[in-house]
């Protein structure tokens, strides 16, 4: 089962990271799921493939009731982000699952109707959860051509997908980062290969440097928090990425 | 906490759909196959009228003969269309099923591992819609038996008229031994296409076993 793991609390504002399966096979890449819940709402962050879902289901269910579940925001296509929708869904069919524009019939492979999907567009999108107000805010083509992160400004947390990802090697699953400079050496390959655009990266760290971030949460690794935000960012916009092979 | 039967519905299940599917492809294939020959009948009932002509008068039961052998074929592929409605419609059912099985699976192991109040009852009512696809597996099961039942008795009448046609031949005097030979084919094809929907009708799939 996975760990849970409230990362920022006001009231009944909260941020709950769901990470690090100890039961998961080794052939599944980890993931790191989000949930943000508001008042009586909950909306989950990338909520994971359909191989993962009980682990989440069982650790999410611990802090929330699922079927409370309102949304699921879907930064992008992959099937580790949310071919587990079908599934999501047989809790609360009304749920709604917000994907960029590009992906809106793609994802529906995975499960779901026509209503089901809240097609966002290329600028982002403001997102109301039980009165709080996210946005979701453009990351194209880093990696998915149609991708985007949500922010929330009253947490000051940036959920990245996965931008700021990282392939942690064995026993190394701590839930932010430690040592940066030791940790970004896990990152490098994963942003050089998987990050399509230079131009794409550099727009992104433009944008995201505005913003008040306290913590930065990838959906593989570990979460950057502190001065690490902007030393990710910084490292970021210095990388050639788009790059395959050695 | 009250078990479902989903909770405790077994891997077997799920073996038991992955070989009704493989099943069923064979069945498609058997059939893809059927009409493959059927198509034959045709073109050979078609060659059975012409000779019938030249032969005159002396082949004139046997010119009757092929042209029921045409209606025949056209029968029968009509009859194999009907089957391949009926097999496709089977093959998305048990596809459904074995998604149902590996959905059910996920769920079982989700509420099992978690305290939401609210997981056996999802259980219960993919139970239910597990039960709807089932049951429609089943009447799809029934009504493709029934459709091989209709071909299979098309089949003997194809049977019954291809050896009549070979009496007629041995009334075709001078052209008895070409029309011995293609009522002789008629009678090898019908008896091949018998054969194959004979061991169709006998496929565990309609019995589930």
């Amino acid at each position: 089962m996975k760990k849970t793991k409230t990362i920022f609390q006001d009231g009944n504002h909260k941020w709950v990271a769901i990470v690090r399966d100890p039961d998961k096979p080794n052939y599944l890449i980890d993931t790191n799921e989000y949930l943000v819940t508001h008042g009586s709402q909950g909306i989950l962050l990338d909520p994971g493939g359909a191989e993962v879902f009980p682990a989440v289901f069982s650790a999410l269910s611990s802090e929330f009731d699922p079927s409370a579940l309102s949304a699921i925001f879907a930064s992008h296509q992959d099937p580790d982000i949310c071919s587990s929708l079908a599934l999501w869904l047989e809790f609360n069919p009304k749920m709604r699952c917000y994907v960029s524009w590009l992906w809106s019939s793609f994802i529906p492979h995975f499960g779901g109707t026509a209503e089901t999907f809240i097609a966002m567009p290329d600028e982002g999108l403001d997102i109301s959860l039980d009165g709080l107000h996210l946005q979701a805010i453009p990351a194209h083509y880093l990696h998915s051509s149609g991708n985007l992160h949500l922010y929330d400004k009253l947490a000051k947390v940036l959920f990245s997908g996965d931008v700021g990802a990282a392939l942690l090697p064995p026993g190394d699953d701590g839930l932010f980062v430690e040592n940066f400079d030791a940790h970004i050496r896990h990152a490098e390959g994963f942003h050089r290969r998987w990050m399509g655009s230079n131009e794409a990266k550099r727009r992104w760290c433009e944008r995201v440097s505005q913003m008040e971030i306290d913590m930065l949460c990838p959906q593989h690794g570990a979460i950057y928090q502190g001065a690490d935000v902007q030393r990710f960012i910084n490292w970021f916009d210095g990388l050639q990425v788009g790059i395959c092979g050695s | 906490m009250t078990m479902t039967t989903a909770l405790t519905t077994r891997p077997s299940k799920a073996q038991q759909a992955g070989v009704d599917l493989l099943r069923i492809v064979r069945i498609n294939e058997e059939i893809k196959a059927v009409v493959g020959v059927a198509f034959k009948i045709n073109i050979m009932a078609l060659n059975a009228i012409f000779l019938a002509k030249r032969a005159g008068t002396a082949a004139r039961g046997f010119g009757v003969l092929s042209n029921e052998l045409r209606v025949f074929s056209q029968d029968l592929r009509d009859g194999m269309s009907a089957l391949t409605t009926h097999i496709h419609a089977c093959v998305t059912e048990v596809s459904v099923v074995l998604q149902d099985i590996r959905h059910t699976a996920l769920l079982r192991q989700a509420v099992e591992q978690s305290s939401a109040a609210c997981g056996p009852a999802v259980l219960a009512a993919r139970e239910v819609e597990n039960d709807r696809h089932a049951e429609r597996l089943a009447r799809l099961r029934k009504q493709l038996r029934a459709a091989l039942d209709d071909a299979f008795r098309m089949v003997e009448l194809g049977g019954v008229l291809a050896k009549s046609a070979k009496i007629e031949a041995a009334y075709g005097q001078s052209f008895a031994v070409p029309l011995a030979q293609v009522s002789g084919e008629f009678d090898g094809v019908v008896e091949e296409i018998r054969a194959s929907l004979e061991s169709l009708r006998r496929s565990a799939f309609f019995t589930g076993n």
